[in-house]
């Protein structure tokens, strides 16, 4: 070390020090200075209203307040849904980081007992961005909710929240009517995130839910949040907008009848060994759905509470299809119920008359081709009243063949066929009736005579809804009037204020003589009246109706096919049998009837038709007849081809 | 070595001396400023402690840990002005070899952030040996450059103090402590230029430097440096990622105003919309929250501070303390811009800390032993001639 210390006059001699460089240093200082001091001004002073903006758009954020969802009825004011309060956990995806994802997934899933491929389908399917919140789990204990919400360090990125859940108190009861509320998916929210919708919303998937979804949602508010820089809401600053609550339905569904309805079906479907079937009750003067029973069903509460992938698959590949709505998104063959379309088409075109008789025997032949009636017998000669009593074949054959299959479709588009009945719920189908033109179109060929004959049957190429079934005798027993029909009676906003009320939709008049329709309606209590539905008319009350056995699929080993039971009966509306019309003629001919019901019964293949015996079992309910005339030897189930 | 020799004399040369002389020539005015600033620092450890939540005075608090350094900084203060700064000429050599395994030292234990060592523990406090390695470095370089006064037009002895620089610089840029490396390297210009050094060969140094540049981009500098470095030039680019820090610090700055929110009402702060606020960001909260008012004292502060040790460096008959002054002169006012500039948006971000402001023991004791050596420094000269 050369520089060590000196003596006291070293220290005092002038040390090589440049003034110059002093100088420049100082300056430096001051300059570097300056230019922090000239930036804090421009940033502090000049922008200053800029700046300010920005942290407070730091501070506050405007965000969507979720208004309360309008809550369904049934007719008499009986709750259908409610809202629940319910612990959410959420994945926010921007703030998991991907090497801990796998982590992250199974801390969760062991938590919240799910399945860990159903976390990552749910954080993979989120339509918003990775700084949008998915929705994992719903509905989660309080406990585990509160022990996520503390284990923020060994979960990143998961969030609880509450939110509101439906829940619905009639569950499968309902489900495929009331339907229920999930997440929104990518091409939901693609089209309704104009309106509002947020990426990680809720709205009606299906049934009512969906079809209401507009009037059920409400408007959600505004209010600005301030949140902290990881999204964390700190407090409601203002309120921007008020949420505006959902309107709420009362429904025409009586939750007593639809009950029945499922009663019956249940019975006869368990009884007879079926897996589909549909019942539906409905006001022929207004349209009104009093009951609509598809089964099998499910619980639409386990979509509102989140179903599990594996539980979702099941009911997808159920080949009974749950899930669908029977009575409006399938089409079956209508079978004999459509010789009311011939009969009414006969008689309205004049091809026939009240009392025209027709010859009905064993078959009629085409060419070398014999059609059968199913009575081998043929019934001798018959009137309409006779012919549809009893469902010959041979008759109706005759009818079609005088109607020909233009006029046969014209009639059966006059009843509602082939043409979506425009009830509020979505997935509706619109059946499908044949004519020429459609067979040159479809098929490329003209319609053939043994063709037409099948039509005029409901047999071929028909096939109809039930609820289509069901609109048709709804006209036929009010007179003629065809009318929409309809599963929501009025709309209330959440004052309880009526802002929709109930009215008849009308699709049409029938273009049909109201003659015609009375001894349509005549003929179809002679079906009862002639025991074609065995011991029918021995219940204390008028009942109308017709039957129907529709074949549909592949012929079994010995030639026969499987078919499904139709059947749908109108009652007057004051029904009991009185001393003065003991046959409940003159009941059936007037256009009171308040009252249709329909019973489907898919591949029946009983002895008997189940349908009928379903049918009774509800008007037993419905009326409340003590006396039990439910046939049970009928049911016994093994392919007995019977067409009646 | 003539260091036990000369032992008595400096201690008759200080006994000699009456303590009203020692108290004229101590400069009251470092410490006054160094005692307001200290104060800020503190303001901004209390603010940032109620923005926690936990309240000013909650056990481990940003604050409480404020409070216990800044008793340690004064006491160092205090023991480095009654320290003969002329001792240190004499324990040079140890200094440097103490500097140096400092840095070994934490490379080899030190704890850090994303698998950097930058801190060791001690009792329980963390303590970056860096920031006491840049007052070391200022030591050594000012005995160095001091013994070398008159020949510092030499090429070699500039090199000389380079190749001095390059151990603690290499070790520190290995922790890695890009910041401090900086600081290094304004310490060793500054002093450099002060002492004399032919400018002609400090040009061509720093044109060697630039030139060197693309090199030191592409093979010495991490991703996440580079990242940052560039960060700034377009902060908006990527608001959510680097360019975060800068844009919500410009946010806090800017929505300042004149006056300022008000001590703890930074809504930036306290929402903590700016990350690492407690440390090289802590500026960004402080004109935020006193305003551009506040800013502008503190700046001035720096710039007073700066101009006393500059004056007690030009005083210094011993150019010893003329070097030291302007390595302490060069430190401060290369952080001070730096820190502040990064805080402004018109610097990248660097990691260097804002002295007596960012909370963090070892720069504030660092800063308190640089100037109670200048002190020392003071009270032992007679009052230059002018």
């Amino acid at each position: 070390m050369s520089a060590r210390t000196t003596g006291l006059a070293e220290q005092q001699a002038m040390p090589d020090r440049s003034p110059i460089r002093f100088l420049v240093f100082g300056l430096v200082v001051v300059l570097l200075s300056s230019i922090l001091g000239v930036r804090l001004f421009m940033l502090q002073v000049a922008n200053n209203v800029h700046f300010a903006a920005l942290a407070e758009t730091n501070r506050a954020v405007d965000q969507a307040v979720a208004s309360t969802r309008g809550v369904i009825y049934d007719r008499n004011g009986l709750p259908l849904v409610s809202n629940v309060p319910s612990y959410t956990v959420k994945i926010r995806p921007a703030d998991l980081p991907e090497d801990r994802r796998a982590d992250v997934v199974a801390r969760l899933a062991a938590l919240l007992n799910l399945n860990p491929a159903d976390i990552n389908i749910a954080i993979d399917a989120n339509p918003g961005s990775r700084f949008d919140l998915v929705r994992i789990a719903t509905n989660v204990d309080e406990n585990v909710a509160n022990f996520i919400s503390e284990s923020q360090l060994d979960l990143p990125g998961v969030e609880v929240v509450v939110e509101s859940r439906r829940e619905y108190a009639t569950g499968p009861l309902l489900s495929q009517v009331v339907g229920y509320t999930g997440p929104i998916n990518e091409s939901e929210l693609a089209a309704l995130r104009a309106e509002g919708y947020l990426p990680d919303d809720l709205l009606g998937k299906t049934g009512v839910e969906a079809e209401y979804e507009a009037q059920l949602r409400g408007t959600y508010g505004v209010e600005k949040v301030e949140k902290d820089a990881t999204g964390r809401k700190l407090q409601v600053l203002q309120t921007v907008t008020p949420p505006v609550a959902g309107n709420s339905l009362d429904l025409t569904i009586d939750v007593q009848q639809q009950k029945y309805a499922q009663q019956a079906l249940e019975w006869g479907m368990s009884t007879a060994g079926l897996k589909r079937g549909v019942v539906m009750v409905m006001n022929p003067q207004t349209g009104e759905i009093l009951a609509m029973v598809t089964l099998p069903t499910y619980d639409n509460n386990a979509f509102a509470q989140g179903i599990s992938s594996a539980d979702y698959a099941k009911l997808v590949n159920d080949p009974n299809k749950p899930l669908t709505n029977h009575a409006i998104s399938e089409q079956f063959p209508p079978g004999s119920t459509y010789k009311l379309v011939t009969g009414t088409g006969g008689l309205a075109d004049g091809k026939i008359s009240k009392t025209t008789q027709l010859i009905t025997s064993a078959f009629l032949q085409l060419g070398a081709t014999k059609f059968f009636d199913w009575n081998r017998k043929g019934f001798g000669a018959c009137t309409i009243l006779c012919g549809f009593a009893h469902s010959s074949d041979t008759f109706f054959f005759q009818v079609a063949a005088m109607l020909g299959i233009d006029r046969l479709a014209y009639w059966a588009s006059q009843f509602g066929f082939g043409a979506k009945t425009g009830i509020d719920l979505p997935g509706e189908v619109p059946g499908s009736i044949p004519t020429n033109q459609w067979k040159l179109d479809t098929l490329g060929e003209p319609i053939y005579p043994g063709e037409v004959y099948q039509a005029g049957i409901g047999q071929g190429y028909d096939v109809v809804t039930p609820i289509q079934l069901i609109n048709a005798y709804a006209a036929l027993a009010n007179g003629g009037t065809l009318y929409q029909p309809q599963l929501v009676r009025d709309v209330k906003d959440a004052a309880g204020k009526i802002v929709q009320p109930f009215a008849p939709k009308v699709l049409r008049k029938l273009d049909v003589p109201a003659s015609v329709l009375e001894t349509m309606r005549q003929a179809a209590r002679n079906v009862v009246l002639v025991r074609h539905t065995y011991n029918l008319v021995d219940l204390p009350i008028v009942v109308a109706g017709k039957s129907g056995t529709a074949e549909f699929g592949l012929k079994d080993s010995q030639g026969r096919l499987p078919f499904h039971s139709w059947f749908v009966a109108f009652i007057p509306k004051d029904p009991t049998v009185t001393a003065k019309d003991p046959t409940g003629m003159a009941a059936v001919s007037r256009t009171d009837s308040d009252l249709v019901v329909l019973a489907f019964a898919y591949d029946s293949g009983t002895k008997g038709n189940v349908a009928t015996e379903i049918v009774k079992y509800f008007l037993q309910l419905r009326f409340g007849i003590t006396k039990d005339y439910r046939n049970f030897n009928l049911l016994v189930r093994g392919n007995f081809y019977q067409s009646n | 070595m003539g260091a036990i020799n000369a032992r008595p004399a400096r201690i008759a040369d200080w006994t000699s001396r009456s303590v009203g002389t020692i108290w004229r020539a101590f400069d009251l005015q470092i410490a006054t400023y160094a005692v307001v600033l200290t104060l800020f620092g503190l303001a901004m450890a209390y603010s940032n402690s109620v923005a926690g939540g936990d309240g000013a005075l909650a056990t481990g608090s940003v604050f409480l840990r404020g409070l216990l350094w800044t008793s340690i900084a004064l006491v160092v203060f205090v023991i480095a002005t009654a320290f003969d700064y002329r001792w240190l000429k004499t324990l040079a050599w140890p200094l440097y070899a103490l500097q140096v395994g400092l840095l070994l030292l934490t490379l080899a234990i030190g704890s850090g952030l994303g698998g950097s060592s930058r801190w060791i523990s001690v009792l329980g406090l963390q303590f970056q040996f860096s920031e006491l390695a840049k007052i070391l470095m200022i030591i050594i370089l000012a005995n160095y450059l001091s013994a070398r006064r008159g020949q510092m037009g030499s090429l070699w002895n500039i090199i000389g103090a380079i190749v001095l620089a390059g151990p603690p610089w290499v070790l520190v840029l290995l922790q890695p402590d890009l910041g401090t490396s900086l600081v290094f390297g304004a310490i060793v210009v500054g002093m450099l230029f002060m002492s004399g050094a032919s400018l002609r060969w400090l040009g061509a140094g720093i044109m060697a430097v630039l030139a060197a540049l693309p090199f030191v981009w592409t093979y010495v500098l991490l991703p996440y440096q580079k990242e940052r470095l560039t960060s700034f030039l377009n902060p908006l680019a990527d608001v959510r990622g680097a360019g975060y820090q800068l844009y919500q610090s410009q946010i806090a700055v800017g929505s300042g105003g004149w006056f300022g929110k008000g001590l703890t009402n930074s809504t930036q702060n306290q929402l903590d919309f700016l990350p690492v606020q407690t440390t090289d960001f802590v500026f960004a909260i402080l004109a935020e929250e006193l305003g551009f008012i506040g800013a502008m004292v503190v700046i001035g502060l720096f710039v007073a501070l700066i101009w006393r040790v500059l004056v007690g460096g030009w005083r210094s008959k011993d150019p010893f303390g003329t070097m030291f002054a302007a390595g302490l002169g060069s430190m401060l006012v290369f952080q001070l811009f730096v820190n502040v500039g990064m805080v402004i948006g018109i610097m990248p971000i660097t990691g260097i800390p804002l002295p007596f402001i960012t909370h963090g023991g070892a720069s504030l004791i660092s800063v308190a032993a640089g100037l109670g050596i200048l002190e020392s420094i003071n009270i032992r000269q007679g009052r230059a001639e002018w």
